[in-house]
């Protein structure tokens, strides 16, 4: 019948059809993970409107990355089948970077780089033996109560929240 | 140094990103973006808010821990290694560090030249750390503010104060040959500490209004604070 005779054509560009969306669906997972990474390096100038796409990209990539990852896995399934084997193994190295772009746009790699301060505990002022006397803290006093934080343990977290006085309060540096 | 609260809701910062060489915190509740500097909000749900500001010293720890015997002190976290935290002069070895900003850099002073800005009413001024060192105590007046800038004698604590009591305007000089730094009232000769407070003379038990200043570097000190005066001898 027509449609069995048209059948290998259909099949074939049909197919480019959809290794097209594939790639297509693979570059874009990979771009909003990327691209506010790349603008946002830390001795590099960063614009207003750079900023302003870092934001937007980092607070849609969660979703974006797995509604890539599920295309890119479904995508995959149609071509698997009828594929030779060089062609699999092309469809896995090329889903693979999109899987770790999903991840990725769960991190905070700057959080990596500057850990967050895990154990928050504070040493009474005549014990704390591990700052020298010589060594600039960051003073906070509040409602009777005070607070130093040495600035070579805020140069590595950056920040630290507290209670001082009952006030809640971020220390920053 | 920030309140946390923000409209009656509680905040918890993460570091997130960074600007121009200062850093981007991000709230767990909104998302929303915030300029550590600044303590404003650049970007999300609540862009545009600031956090209040909390009044704050940068001074020794030495010099902390005698007038705070009663402080607590942040200790380290035992699980990043010790070589990751930086060492104490960190703010001298990143003056070597270029600066990559947008923004124009102003000729003023070399952009990472430590400098102690203060803010007062809608003015700002900013103070060679150096100078300040050399000259302690500067006295100065900040848009009709009659202020009065000093450094301990380690060379690194620093304070600000309204040098006025009751409309009167007070000039201070540095006592000669005291160990730690005191200063004398030209007034009436009383002396004063380093928090502030006249420990003798005619106005002992006095205190001065602080004023609130921060160390930063040139070229960050003038990016948010665009219209600030520079100090000169």
């Amino acid at each position: 019948m027509n449609l069995i005779s048209a059948s290998p054509e259909n099949s074939k560009s049909t197919r480019r059809l959809v290794w097209t969306a594939l790639l297509v669906t693979i570059v874009i997972g990979l771009a909003v993970v990327v691209i506010p990474i790349w603008i946002i390096q830390p001795f590099k100038p960063q614009s207003q409107r750079g900023l302003e796409v870092s934001y937007a990209l980092r607070r849609i990539s969660p979703y974006l990355t797995i509604i890539a990852s599920l295309g890119v896995v479904m995508l995959t399934a149609w071509l698997w089948r009828g594929s030779r084997w060089f062609l699999k193994v092309i469809l896995v190295i090329l889903a693979l970077p999109l899987f770790a772009a999903t991840w990725m746009a769960r991190q905070n790699h700057f959080e990596w780089m500057f850990k967050p301060h895990a154990n928050l505990a504070y040493a009474p002022a005549h014990e704390a033996a591990y700052v020298d006397d010589g060594d600039v803290v960051l003073a906070v006093q509040n409602h009777g109560e005070a607070v130093a934080y040495p600035v070579r343990l805020m140069a590595y977290h950056h920040l630290v929240q507290d209670v001082v006085g009952g006030t809640p309060i971020v220390a920053t540096y | 140094m920030w309140e946390s609260v923000v409209n009656g809701q509680q905040l918890h910062f993460h570091l997130a990103g960074i600007n121009n060489q200062n850093f981007i915190m991000r709230d767990e509740e909104t998302g929303s973006w915030w300029q550590q500097v600044s303590g404003e909000a650049i970007l999300g749900p609540l862009k545009g808010q600031k956090l209040r500001s909390v009044f704050h010293d940068e001074v020794t720890f030495g010099l902390w821990k005698k007038e705070q015997q009663q402080g607590r002190v942040l200790k380290p976290d035992p699980t990043v290694p010790a070589k990751s935290y930086p060492p104490a002069n960190w703010d001298e070895r990143m003056s070597q560090v270029p600066v990559n900003i947008a923004q124009n850099l102003d000729k003023t002073l070399p952009p990472r030249t430590l400098v102690v800005g203060i803010t007062v009413g809608t003015a700002s001024k900013a103070y060679p750390f150096e100078t300040l060192v050399k000259q302690s105590p500067i006295i100065d007046d900040v848009s009709g503010v009659p202020i009065v800038l000093m450094v301990g004698r380690d060379g690194k604590s620093v304070r600000g104060f309204q040098r006025i009591l009751e409309g009167r305007k007070l000039e201070f000089f540095a006592k000669k040959d005291s160990q730690e730094l005191v200063l004398l009232d030209a007034e009436t000769g009383s002396e004063w500490d380093f928090t502030g407070k006249a420990i003798s003379g005619p106005l002992a038990g006095r205190q001065l209004k602080t004023v609130p200043v921060l160390k930063d570097y040139w070229f960050d000190w003038k990016n948010y604070h665009p219209t600030t005066f520079v100090y000169e001898l």
